[in-house]
């Protein structure tokens, strides 16, 4: 579509925060996954507090980032996604449904992987590995068979999880072959190709994101050590 | 009176069959089970190696630990380490009706099992030394090994599944 390129315009969509904290997410849940299936629990847990931190700060980010990193420009109720899903399947590509961020069914999935992702990592600090030692910091409040069942929901949701990410993979697929919308270069660079308009959307100082991390890495830091 | 007496003694031969009966069935099955239960027991002794040492570790969190609770715990660990090896004996693997993920390399590579047996035995009278001495930062260090000599166990004789 960008090969009309007089009528299209580049436009800056996701921020570096915004992209980073996806980037991150993926190769710490790689990390996570072949080190808690190969029992390397010491680094499981360094990768595993990292997806803590990446979370943490999508979900401030969330509320005080970017246009297109907020949850209130792209988290739509049930009447304006169903809307968005029968313009999808119109076959209308004549008219891209598409808003310049995520789009509503997008917003559903962020909200269910950025809650599955934050469960898995609670569920980790309340886990007992079977040899009792490895365990997550806040292991030590619960019993031995009580942190067994947070490793059992641990790996259970874990499942959920991949389930997830397979639909996302779908539906980035989706949109590359069904749409001819391609929407994983944009992830890595942060442009997109657009019909010019009144201007792309706004972004946060980049401070902000360096307090908010900062702010964040703190917390976590004296969480994770708490001494009693 | 008389007839009670009577009754009495035509009810005695009966009990001691039905008696008799019982205790050979339950020998008999007793028997047949003994694998499952050498299985159960084994699982059994696990957990309590897991709770004692998941105890262990969590006395190590504190800034002032319960010396008590810790040489009682070391030793406990000393002691099933030690009798470890006893909870495998051959064909108690897979395949007797009960869920199991000891792998069959436990039995087709016994020397490299008996080794990890060993290393374990060996880290766990280092905890127990530390523990006696009262040292925390030997401590810590010595439950982080045996923490990793059963691990390094589990991920080359405990199966992925309890089936296959
Ligand atoms: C020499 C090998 C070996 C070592 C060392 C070892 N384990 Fe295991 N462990 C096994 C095997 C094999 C099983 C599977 C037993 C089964 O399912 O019948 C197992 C199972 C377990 C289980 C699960 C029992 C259940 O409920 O089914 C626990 C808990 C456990 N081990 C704890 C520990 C702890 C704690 C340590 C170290 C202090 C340890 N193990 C060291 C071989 C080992
Ligand atoms: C997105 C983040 C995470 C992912 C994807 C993840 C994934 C996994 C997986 C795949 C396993 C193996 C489960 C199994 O099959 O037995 C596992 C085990 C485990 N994880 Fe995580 N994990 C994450 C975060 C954490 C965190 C933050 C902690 C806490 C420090 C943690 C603690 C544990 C523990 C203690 C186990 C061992 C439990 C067991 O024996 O099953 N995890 N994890």
């Amino acid at each position: 579509m960008n090969a009309t390129g007089a009528t299209h315009e580049r436009v800056r969509v996701w921020d570096f925060p915004t992209r980073i904290v996806h980037w991150a997410i993926v190769i710490l849940f790689g990390i996570c996954w072949w080190t808690g299936e190969t029992e390397h629990m010491h680094w499981h847990r360094i990768a595993g507090y990292g997806v803590l931190g990446a979370i943490l700060f999508r979900l401030g980010w969330g509320l005080c980032g970017g246009e297109t990193a907020r949850f209130r420009s792209f988290v739509r109720g049930p009447a304006a996604t169903f809307q968005y899903v029968r313009k999808l399947l119109g076959h209308d590509r004549a008219d891209p449904p598409s808003p310049i961020g995520h789009n509503p069914l997008g917003a559903l999935s962020i909200l269910a992987m950025l809650g599955l992702l934050l469960t898995q990592t609670v569920l980790g600090l309340f886990a007992v590995d079977v040899d009792g030692v490895a365990s997550g910091p806040f292991a030590r409040w619960v019993s031995f068979a009580t942190g067994r069942r947070f490793a059992h929901w641990h790996a259970a949701n874990f499942h959920l999880l991949l389930a997830l990410i397979g639909m996302h993979l779908t539906a980035i697929a989706f949109y590359r072959f069904a749409r001819s919308e391609n929407l994983l270069p944009a992830m890595i660079h942060g442009f997109k190709w657009r019909t010019p308009s009144a201007g792309g959307p706004y972004f946060a100082p980049w401070w902000r994101a360096a307090l908010l991390a900062a702010g964040i890495a703190t917390c976590l830091a004296l969480l994770l050590n708490i001494r009693w | 009176m008389s007839n009670l007496a009577t009754r009495k003694g035509t009810f005695r031969p009966l009990m001691l069959l039905i008696a008799a009966a019982l205790v050979i069935g339950a020998a008999g099955s007793a028997g047949a089970a003994g694998i499952p239960q050498i299985v159960h027991a084994r699982q059994i002794h696990f957990k309590t190696l897991g709770k004692t040492a998941k105890s262990l570790r969590d006395q190590i969190w504190r800034s002032h630990p319960n010396w008590n609770v810790v040489a009682n715990d070391a030793n406990q660990i000393e002691r099933l380490a030690s009798a470890l090896p006893s909870w495998f004996p051959a064909g108690s693997g897979k395949g007797h009706g009960i869920r199991t993920r000891a792998s069959a390399t436990i039995w087709s590579q016994p020397q490299q099992f008996a080794r990890a047996a060993r290393r374990l035995f060996n880290r766990a009278k280092d905890l127990n030394q530390a523990a006696a001495g009262r040292n925390l930062r030997a401590l810590r260090l010595r439950i982080r090994a045996l923490g990793q000599a059963c691990a390094s166990c589990h991920r080359r004789f405990r199966a992925h599944s309890s089936w296959w």
